[in-house]
C-alpha cells in the first residue's frame, strides 16, 4: 500500500506536466542484411503501462526490452515545460531473407491505448548487394560528435571484410601435426578485433602458436582476385589429432569494428584552408560493428598403417633424428654416469614418447629427466627432447649397454622408420665405496634371483620308443637272466670237471704210482718165474720209468735219466737214492738190450727195484 | 621240396629285414620331427612346436624328452593343464628327472586348487622315494644287474677255498638276494602303474565331483583345471577319483585326462 502511495507521487508530476498528446513512435532500419543485428526503437513520450510488444516473427529477439526513461525540465521566460520519454528498444537478428511486416505496439497511458505504426523492414542477402545500402538505424554507440544522423549510414560488406581458416593439410595421419591459421582480410581500416567464439577442436591435442608481437597484429598486403586486401593473422594454431575419424573444425567467430568514412559530410566540402582537415573536426567516419565468421571445414584423420609397424613405435609422426649419449665409458663403481637420449625432428614433438633404454642389473638408474625444446614456425613444431638418465653401477666389470631403437612414422613417405643408436661398452673399476658386491670384498650376498622360468626343452637324441614297451617281463629280460644263471652254472661244471680232470692226471697218478708199480712188478715176477727174460725186462722197466714218472709228474714224452735224477733232486730226494734209482734204471736197461741167461741176475734186479721203489714211495 | 622250403626261408628273411628297415625309416623321421619342434620351440614358435611335437606323440611312440619338451611348449602357450599332463607322463617314465620334477613344480603354481597333501607314513613315503628313483625300464636292468653280482656272490661263496671270501660270498649273497627281490618289486609296480592309467589332470576349466555317477547327485565340491586325480574306479562314462588330500568323488570321463 505504502509503495502504491509513493509511486502515485512519483508519477504525480508527470500527470501534471503531460501536455502534448501521447505518442508512441517506432524507429528502427528499413533495409538490414541477413546476420546484422540491429535495434528497434520503441518510444513514447509519456509514462505508461502494459507496453506490449509485436511479435518480431522471422527475427531473432538477441536483447531486449531494455527501457530507459529520460525527462526534462525547461523553464523559459518563467513558462515551465517539461517532457518525458520513455523508450522501449529491441535488438533482433535478421536470419532469413526478404521483406517483414512488424506490427505495431501498444501502451497504456493515462487509462488510453497508444499505438505505433506497423513498418515493414527489408532483409537484405548477405553479399555485396547490400553494400552502400543505407537505413534508418541509428547506431547508438556511433553517436559521439557523429553528424550524418539517420541517413546513409554505412555498411560493410562480406567481400570487403572477412575472416579465413586456413589449414596446412586436410588429409593426416593419426599423430600428424597440421598448423591452422585464421586470417582477417579487410579492405576497410579495423579498429579492435576480440574473438568471441573458438572451436573446441575435440579429438585434437592443440598449442596455440600465435605470435603476440606485442599486441599489433602484423599486417601484410595480398590479393585476392585482383583485389588487394590488408590481411593479419589473428591466431595460429597447431592441432594434432588424437583419434581417427572424420572432424568437422566449428567456425571461429570474430567480433571487429570497422571504420567507415561516411559518404556524406565536410569532408566533401572544398576546404581551401584545410583546417577542417584536422581529423578532430573530420570527424565523418562510423564505427560498424561487425560478426566474423569462419567457414568450417573438415579434416580426415587416418589412422597409422598396421603393416611394418615396428615394436619400438611409440606414437611419434613426423621426421625425426635420434641418438644416444654416454658421458663417460670408463668409470669406478660408484661414480655415476650420464646417458642420453635425444630427439630431433619435426612433428608431434611434445607428445611422443622417449624410448626407454635397458642397462645392466644392478645398476642403480635414477627417474630420467626429461627436458624439451621446442621451436614453432608456419611449418609447426620442431625442436629437441632430452632424456637424461643418472646411472650408477655399483658392480665393477665390463658392460654393455645396448643399443636403444626409436621409430617413428614419417606421413610424408607414409612409411615408419627406426633409427638404432650406438652401444656402449663401459669399463667400471670397483670404487672404495662399494659394499659386498665386489670380487675383493670379503662379504657375500645371496644370489639376486631375477624370475623364474622353466627350464629349457632337452635336446639330442629323443630315444624314442614304442609305448607301453617296457622290457621288465619281456622274453629278452627273462633271457638274460636264464643265460646269467645258465653261465653260472654253466662255470660250476666247467671248473667241476677241470678239477676232475686235473685230479686225474696228477694227484691220481701220484696217488696211484705205488700201486700201478705194484702190478708191475707182480707181472715181471711171473715172468721171472717163467723165466721169459724179455717180458720180465720189459715189464720191470715199464714198471720203473712209470712209477717214477707218475711220482714225479713227468709226461712220458719227456722221461730220461737226467730228467728224473734232476726232477728228483729238485724234489729232495736223498743223492744216494737218487743213484740208486738211477743204476737200477740203468742196469735193467742194459739187461734189456744185452740179454746174459743169468737168473741171478733177474732176481736182483727185481730185488733191487722193490727196494728202490719202497725207498723212493717213503721219500716222495 | 628241400628247394622249396629254402626259397621260402629266404623270403622271409627278406621281408623280416624290409620291416625292420622301415621301422627304423619311421624312427628317423620321428626324430627329424622332434628336431624340427625343437628348432620351432627355440625360435618361439610354440604352436608349430606342439604340432611337431603332438605329430610324434601321436606315432606312439614316446620318450621322457618328448613329453618334456611338449609340456614346455604348452607351458609356453600359457596352457597350463596340457603341460601339466606331459610333465607327469614323462615323470611316469624317469620319476627321477631333475628337469621335469622342477617344471612340473613350476608349473603347478599356476593351477587354481591347492589341496595338502595327505601326510604319508615314513615307510610308505620312503618305499615310493626309492621306487621312483629309476623307471620300470632301469628297475628292470637293475635286477638283471643285481642277478648277475648275486650268482658272483655265490660263485665265491661256493667256490672259495679261504673261509673269509666264502663268508663274504654269504654275506654278499644275502644282500644281493634281497635287493634282487626289491628290484622286481618295484619294477613289477611301476610297470603296473604305468601301465594303467590310474591317474588324470583335470582339463575342463571348472568342474563339480558328485558324490555318484550321476549328474542329478550331490554336488560335493568344485576342482579346477590342472590338478591331479588319482583314478580308483570306472564306470560308463565316469571316473571315481581321489585328489591328494583324500576326498573322494565321481567325474565325467571327459573333463579329464588319464595317464
Amino acid at each position: 500500500m505504502k509503495r502504491l502511495f509513493i509511486l502515485f507521487l512519483m508519477l504525480c508530476p508527470l500527470w501534471l506536466s503531460a501536455q502534448d498528446d501521447p505518442k508512441l513512435t517506432v524507429s528502427a532500419k528499413q533495409q538490414v542484411v541477413v546476420g546484422e543485428r540491429f535495434q528497434v526503437k520503441f518510444t513514447a513520450n509519456a509514462e505508461g503501462k502494459n507496453f506490449t510488444a509485436p511479435s518480431f516473427t522471422n527475427f531473432t529477439v538477441v536483447g531486449g526490452p531494455f527501457t530507459s526513461t529520460s525527462s526534462s525540465v525547461q523553464m523559459i521566460n518563467g513558462t515551465v515545460t517539461s517532457s518525458t520519454s520513455v523508450s522501449y528498444s529491441y535488438t533482433l537478428q535478421a536470419y532469413q531473407e526478404g521483406t517483414f511486416h512488424i506490427g505495431s505496439a501498444s501502451l497504456i497511458v493515462n487509462g488510453s491505448k497508444i499505438t505505433s505504426e506497423p513498418f515493414d523492414i527489408k532483409v537484405l542477402p548477405d553479399n555485396g548487394a547490400s553494400a552502400g545500402a543505407s537505413g534508418g538505424y541509428t547506431n547508438g554507440n556511433a553517436g559521439q560528435g557523429q553528424q550524418s544522423n539517420n541517413t546513409n549510414d554505412p555498411q560493410v560488406s562480406g567481400q570487403d571484410l572477412f575472416i579465413r581458416a586456413i589449414p596446412s593439410k586436410k588429409t593426416v595421419y593419426l599423430g600428424e601435426q597440421l598448423v591452422l591459421t585464421y586470417k582477417i582480410y579487410t579492405k576497410v581500416p579495423v579498429s579492435s578485433i576480440s574473438i568471441e567464439k573458438t572451436p573446441s577442436y575435440a579429438g585434437f591435442w592443440t598449442k596455440d602458436i600465435t605470435d603476440n608481437n606485442g599486441g599489433v597484429l602484423r599486417q601484410s598486403t595480398e590479393y585476392i582476385n585482383g583485389e588487394e586486401y590488408t590481411s593479419a593473422e589473428i591466431q595460429k594454431i597447431i592441432i594434432v589429432p588424437q583419434r581417427t575419424g572424420h572432424f568437422t573444425i566449428d567456425p571461429m567467430t570474430l567480433e571487429c569494428v570497422a571504420q567507415i568514412r561516411s559518404s556524406s559530410g565536410r569532408q566533401q566540402v572544398f576546404d581551401p584552408f584545410g583546417f577542417f582537415d584536422d581529423p578532430f573536426f573530420n570527424s565523418n567516419i562510423t564505427n560498424v560493428k561487425k560478426e566474423l565468421k569462419s567457414s568450417s571445414f573438415g579434416i580426415e584423420v587416418n589412422a597409422l598403417p598396421e603393416s611394418g609397424k615396428p615394436a619400438s613405435f611409440a606414437g611419434a609422426v613426423g621426421n625425426y633424428d635420434f641418438k644416444t649419449d654416454i658421458d663417460k665409458t670408463e668409470l669406478s663403481s660408484d661414480e655415476a654416469f650420464t646417458y642420453t637420449l635425444t630427439v630431433t625432428g619435426t612433428g608431434n614433438i611434445e607428445l611422443l614418447q622417449m624410448p626407454e633404454p635397458v642397462f645392466p642389473t644392478g645398476f642403480e638408474v635414477y627417474d630420467p629427466k626429461i627436458t624439451t625444446s621446442i621451436n614453432t614456425s608456419a611449418s609447426g613444431m620442431s625442436g629437441t627432447k632430452k632424456a637424461e638418465y643418472l646411472v650408477i653401477p655399483r658392480r665393477a666389470g665390463k658392460f654393455d649397454i645396448s643399443a636403444v631403437e626409436f621409430s617413428y612414422f614419417d606421413p610424408s613417405a607414409a612409411a615408419y622408420r627406426t633409427i638404432t643408436s650406438d652401444s656402449y661398452e663401459i669399463q667400471v673399476e670397483q670404487g672404495s665405496n662399494s659394499g659386498g658386491d665386489g670380487a675383493y670384498s670379503s662379504g657375500q650376498n645371496d644370489i639376486q634371483y631375477l624370475d623364474k622360468d622353466i627350464r629349457h626343452i632337452m635336446g639330442g637324441d629323443p630315444k624314442l620308443t614304442s609305448k607301453n614297451s617296457f622290457f621288465f617281463g619281456t622274453v629278452p629280460y627273462i633271457v638274460a637272466l636264464l643265460v646269467l644263471l645258465a653261465l653260472f652254472f654253466i662255470l660250476l661244471l666247467v671248473l667241476k670237471k677241470h678239477e676232475q680232470l686235473s685230479k686225474d692226471t696228477v694227484a691220481n697218478r701220484n696217488r696211484k704210482a705205488d700201486k700201478v708199480a705194484h702190478g708191475r712188478l707182480k707181472r715181471a715176477y711171473q715172468h721171472l718165474k717163467a723165466k721169459d727174460q724179455d717180458r720180465f725186462y720189459e715189464e720191470m722197466s715199464q714198471a720203473l720209468w712209470g712209477y717214477i714218472a707218475d711220482k714225479l709228474g713227468i709226461e712220458r714224452s719227456k722221461l730220461s735219466m737226467d730228467t728224473v735224477s734232476e726232477a728228483m733232486q729238485s724234489k729232495n730226494v736223498p743223492d744216494e737214492l737218487t743213484q740208486q734209482f738211477v743204476d737200477t734204471l740203468n742196469s735193467c736197461e742194459f739187461a734189456r738190450f744185452a740179454p746174459g741167461d743169468a737168473e741171478e741176475k733177474m732176481d736182483d734186479l727185481y730185488r733191487r727195484g722193490i727196494e728202490v721203489i719202497s725207498k723212493a714211495e717213503k721219500v716222495l | 621240396m628241400k628247394e622249396r622250403k629254402t626259397t621260402m626261408k629266404r623270403y622271409t628273411l627278406l621281408i623280416c629285414m624290409l620291416l625292420l628297415l622301415g621301422s627304423s625309416f619311421a624312427q628317423q623321421e620321428y626324430d627329424a620331427w622332434f628336431t624340427q619342434a625343437n628348432e620351432a620351440y627355440s625360435a618361439g614358435n610354440y604352436d608349430t612346436a606342439v604340432i611337431l611335437y603332438e605329430k610324434v606323440v601321436a606315432a606312439d611312440v614316446e620318450s621322457v624328452s618328448l613329453y618334456y619338451n611338449l609340456g614346455n611348449a604348452y607351458f609356453k602357450k600359457q596352457e597350463v593343464p596340457m603341460s601339466i599332463y606331459y610333465y607327469e607322463k614323462a615323470l611316469k617314465l624317469d620319476p627321477s628327472n631333475e628337469d621335469v620334477k622342477h617344471n612340473l613344480a613350476f608349473a603347478n603354481q599356476f593351477i587354481k586348487d591347492k589341496s595338502d597333501p595327505l601326510p604319508q607314513s615314513f615307510i610308505v613315503r620312503g618305499w615310493r622315494n626309492v621306487r621312483s628313483m629309476f623307471s620300470p625300464d632301469q628297475w628292470a636292468w637293475c635286477s638283471v644287474v643285481v642277478f648277475a653280482l648275486l650268482l658272483a656272490a655265490l660263485f665265491l661263496f661256493l667256490r672259495s677255498r679261504r673261509i673269509g671270501l666264502r663268508k663274504l660270498g654269504f654275506f654278499l649273497g644275502i644282500a644281493f638276494l634281497v635287493v634282487f627281490v626289491f628290484s622286481i618289486i618295484f619294477a613289477v609296480q611301476q610297470k603296473q602303474s604305468a601301465m594303467t592309467q590310474d591317474q588324470a589332470i583335470i582339463m575342463s576349466p571348472e568342474v563339480t565331483v558328485v558324490s555318484s555317477p550321476d549328474k542329478n547327485s550331490v554336488a560335493l565340491f568344485l576342482l579346477h583345471e590342472g590338478t591331479k586325480v588319482t583314478v580308483l574306479e570306472s564306470s560308463e562314462g565316469w571316473r571315481k577319483i581321489k585328489i591328494a588330500n583324500g576326498s573322494v568323488g565321481w567325474l565325467p570321463e571327459s573333463s579329464m585326462r588319464a595317464f
